[in-house]
């Protein structure tokens, strides 16, 4: 009874971001591929990105502290899961390296709205890699995921001083 | 009170010293009745109960004895029993409580065993032919005393009880278990081996009370036998303790496990709980076992549940009394129960899983039959194919794939293939609106397909497909309708060639139609065929016998003509070669021609695309022609120049590309280079006759191998000097690849690279293939121009700043 109900509506929402079966992940594949070599030919210093292993839809990520900022000479790692609904799904993106900063937490979950309610088939991994680098500069105090870091940032020195102690490359 | 005053009423009738005699007499003889293994029958009792007996009120002492009981009862001894029972409220331990449980029995015995044992000697009495004593008949007085202990005792039952009962038999079960079992892996233990607790009881190994518990449960079990509450306490806890082991084993031990049988191992486990069972209803077993001389070699072994048959059964071959014979019943019933609600709702994944799952679908047809959930069964896995697998996400090779499965699955589930039928039917009514059913299924049977070569092996088989016709979308859709086969219709090959459980046929009658799939299949012939250009047609003689098999001689007559003209055009080519090869030198032709010629009539429709090729194809083609011409009077060839390949060796001014396989269009495109070394994209439009825009795209190849390169104003030039250009534009690619892989993945072994590098340098027209080598010397280079560390085999870069 239960799967009458349910059966078109899966349908529908597959129909509305895919075009069907492997079909749908070959496309998935290939824009992540196009976004690969976007991401390979830009050139971008401080960010990087790479698949795991053999499945493109597993990355791990890579950006540099912006200069001018206090995370300036810190590198983190990142993980990107794309789901199969990518693009029209936001990737899951989570630190590695652990990040003492007011949007993330300390599982390294990130709060960023482009990633959340904000996302949109335009933006890729380029773009999210930059973004996230820039957030490490430019923190949201107004929601803050961690709460020490947030109350810290006003004072740089201070945030700078811990953030660096606690830096674990 | 009210029935003794009456006697007493009764009594005072007569004359006053009778009166005082009959008075007295009553007293001797109610205490007699009352008194716990007093003194033998003397002879005053006896002339007490004679003159009972004359006065006619003998017969009132069975209903006085009842009244007293019952008010004992409800004054004193219920309600000291549940405060007993309930008394030590937050009770400190498990231990205590059951020890609390058990004295709340013994009491309870003890208060009662006055009556019991008047009742008794009442009914002895009676036996004995002192008079009528007791009123309505032998047994009946017994009966209902116990009747009014029930009804008093267990009229409001606490909860309390329950859950005493419910922990106190948990606990003996899982020492018996512990004890008995050597073969369980500790799954009943609560806690793990952790040194000092006992598995048993749950407690350290010095406080243990396995023993005493079990002492305890023999005692508490002859007590409510001997009240006759055993029925009336322990069935519910016993019930639900077996449910709730039986779930919890089968969660455990099966769930998700479909490669091995478990009949066996829970029959076994089954019989170990039995021995506990028979502990509980120790008392009753004994009371039953007394009349039938239970195991006795006499009596014959047949299984004593009839409801189990010969193989993996439970066997009842032990002293069975009908109290277990009873639980084994239910046990085995509700095994199979909770065994078919699990594996109906896990149906999807087993049939997914099959051939692997093959004892799950076994132990599920042993317990199906003996539940009747076909229905709960169909409902589920109709609704589960279309949840899981009838959706746009799904491709139609993993539908077919599965519906393969579920066709050897079911056929293994219910021989009478009505399961099949019915359950599948959502699958054929979705493959229908799939546009890619036929292609796929044909793919399959010619063995193109991956992870479907089912199909092929089962083609190979080659029976006659019987198709069905009456296939519609009406019939069986409703599970309402759905009615078992008659009894008597035997599960043989006829029975389901009736209702074909043939893989093939199946597939085929989806649509209702061979001549679909004939039509699809002649396509992917002439693909095969027109594609390997070497003639070679074993593989596909094989594959049109065995079609002929399933679908009939005339149905493959088009594609025999292929196969035909395949070995015609190999026999035709050598034959003209071997002319050629008559020639004289200068008369040699300049290239060697080899053709597949075709019979138009009977090949499908072939792609039409205008190609001119250079003079020195079309002389050779010419020649070609003429020379059949000469062997096939009255028959000409009409060539498709755009079709087929050519082998090219190319000599540029630094290297040579030998053993080119490319098609015409990109052939006659170098060709032209070989005259003229620039052309513009209109030029070459024009010399060709084809549009440029297919041109552009043709012309990536020769750019992606470095031959030629466009220039700003659309002209292409002959390669050379562009080439190393390029070259170094494709490690300049490679090296970004191969940072980034570095930077994220910190360090990686040249092999490692190179597969990363060709799983996913796979865009853009520039890049080809590097070899392994190529890389290995690139990565060589970049570690002598310090952009990258290598030690024992492993490459990563070096640390930034």
């Amino acid at each position: 009874m239960a799967s009458q109900n349910q059966d078109p509506a899966a349908a529908a929402t597959l129909k509305a971001s895919e075009t069907g079966g492997s079909a749908a992940r070959g496309s998935v594949t290939k824009r992540l591929q196009q976004e690969l070599m976007t991401l390979m030919m830009s050139g971008d210093k401080g960010i990087s990105a790479f698949p795991e292993s053999d499945n493109l839809f597993k990355w791990v990520g890579t950006i540099d502290g912006a200069q001018g900022t206090v995370y300036e000479g810190l590198r983190y790692r990142l993980s990107l899961e794309f789901p199969a609904g990518y693009p029209y799904q936001a990737p899951r993106v989570k630190f590695l390296t652990s990040c003492f900063h007011p949007n993330v937490d300390p599982q390294g979950f990130i709060c960023l709205d482009i990633l959340k309610d904000k996302w949109s088939a335009l933006y890729d991994v380029r773009c999210i890699l930059l973004s996230l680098q820039s957030l490490l500069g430019e923190p949201n105090n107004e929601s803050p995921l961690n709460t020490t870091a947030a109350e810290l940032w006003e004072n740089q020195e201070a945030f700078k001083a811990h953030l660096h102690s606690t830096f674990q490359g | 009170m009210e029935d003794i005053g009456m006697e007493e009423d009764s009594a005072e009738i007569s004359g006053s010293a009778q009166k005082q005699g009959v008075a007295d007499a009553w007293e001797t003889v109610t205490n007699a009745l009352m008194s716990p293994g007093g003194p033998g029958p003397e002879q005053g009792l006896w002339d007490s109960l004679a003159l009972l007996s004359g006065e006619g009120l003998g017969r009132l002492l069975g209903g006085w004895l009842l009244e007293t009981l019952q008010m004992r009862l409800s004054s004193a001894v219920v309600p000291e029993f549940w405060a007993e029972l309930q008394q030590p409220e937050n009770e400190l331990e498990e231990r205590g409580r059951a020890w609390v449980l058990l004295t709340a029995f013994q009491t309870l015995l003890g208060r009662l065993e006055p009556f019991l044992g008047g009742l008794e000697r009442l009914e002895s009495w009676q036996d004995e032919g002192r008079g009528s004593v007791c009123g309505p008949g032998p047994g009946g007085l017994q009966e209902r005393a116990f009747t009014i202990i029930r009804a008093l005792l267990l009229f409001s039952p606490s909860p309390v009880l329950q859950e005493r009962v419910l922990e106190f038999y948990s606990r003996t079960f899982s020492v018996y278990m512990h004890q008995e079992g050597q073969a369980e892996d500790g799954a009943e233990a609560p806690e793990g081996p952790e040194g000092g607790v006992c598995p048993g009881c749950g407690v350290p190994t010095q406080q243990c009370w396995c023993k005493e518990a079990l002492e305890q449960l023999k005692e508490l079990s002859h007590i409510l036998s001997k009240l006759q509450l055993l029925e009336w306490v322990s069935c519910e806890a016993v019930t639900s303790i077996l449910h709730k082991l039986i779930e919890q084993r089968m969660e455990q031990h099966c769930r998700g496990e479909y490669e091995r049988s478990f009949l066996l191992e829970f029959q076994t486990w089954l019989e170990l709980v039995l021995g506990w069972l028979s502990k509980v209803f120790a008392s009753e077993a004994e009371k039953d076992g007394l009349l039938p001389a239970p195991g006795a070699p006499g009596a014959p072994g047949a299984p004593s549940t009839p409801s189990v048959p010969s193989t993996p059964c439970f066997q009842a071959g032990q002293p069975g009394s009908s109290v277990l014979k009873q639980w084994r019943c239910h046990m085995h019933q509700f095994f199979c129960r909770i065994y078919v609600n699990m594996r109906i709702e896990e149906l999807f994944s087993i049939i997914r899983d099959f051939p692997e799952s093959k004892a799950a679908i076994e132990d599920l047809k042993f317990c199906l039959e003996r539940t009747n959930q076909r229905q709960q069964l169909l409902t589920s896995l109709k609704s589960a194919f279309e949840s899981r697998l009838l959706h746009p996400g799904v491709h139609t090779s993993d539908i077919l794939t599965v519906y393969i499965s579920a066709i050897k699955a079911l056929r293994e589930l219910d021989p009478s293939m009505v399961i099949l039928q019915v359950a599948c039917q959502p699958i054929r009514k979705y493959l229908r609106t799939r546009e890619d059913t036929v292609r796929q299924i044909v793919a399959g049977l010619t063995g193109d397909a991956e992870g479907c070569t089912d199909l092929a092996s089962e083609l190979s088989r080659g029976d006659p497909v019987t198709l069905e016709m009456q296939d519609s979308d009406e019939e069986g859709a409703d599970p309402e309708d759905w009615t078992p086969d008659p009894t008597d219709a035997v599960p043989d090959k006829m029975g389901s060639k009736r209702r074909s459980s043939d893989i093939i046929s199946l597939l085929v009658s989806i649509y209702g139609s061979k001549d679909i799939f004939i039509d699809e299949y002649r396509a992917v012939l002439a693909d095969r065929l027109l594609h390997q250009l070497n003639y070679n047609t074993a593989r596909e003689i094989r594959n049109v016998e065995l079609l002929k098999l399933r679908f009939g001689e005339s149905h493959m007559h088009y594609c025999e003509v292929m196969l035909k003209d395949m070995a015609d055009s190999r026999r035709i080519n050598s034959n003209i070669r071997e002319e050629e090869s008559r020639l004289s030198e200068e008369e040699q032709p300049p290239l060697s021609l080899s053709s597949i010629i075709l019979s138009s009539e009977f090949w499908p429709p072939l792609k039409e695309e205008k190609l001119e090729l250079p003079p020195v194809v079309c002389q050779a083609m010419e020649a070609y022609t003429h020379r059949y011409e000469k062997l096939k009077a009255m028959r000409t060839l009409s060539w498709k120049p755009h079709l087929g390949s050519v082998t090219l060796d190319l000599e540029l001014e630094d290297r040579t590309l030998t053993n080119l396989t490319v098609s015409p269009i990109h052939a006659a495109i170098i060709l032209h280079f070989q005259d003229k070394s620039s052309w513009t994209l209109e030029e070459l439009s024009v010399k060709l006759g084809a549009p440029k825009e297919l041109l552009h795209r043709k012309l990536a190849l020769w750019q992606q191998h470095g031959v030629l390169r466009e220039e700003a104003g659309g002209a292409l030039l002959r390669g050379g000097d562009g080439l190393s250009e390029q070259r170094e534009e494709k490690l300049q690619l490679f090296w970004a690849y191969i940072q980034a892989m570095l930077t994220n993945l910190d360090s990686m072994t040249l092999d490692r690279i190179h597969s990363m590098l060709r799983m996913f340098v796979a865009t853009g027209p520039v890049v080809t293939e590097m070899d392994i080598n190529e890389l290995e010397g690139f990565l060589q280079r970049k570690v002598r121009e310090h952009q990258l560390l290598v030690s024992a085999g492993v490459y990563r870069l070096p640390k930034a700043n």
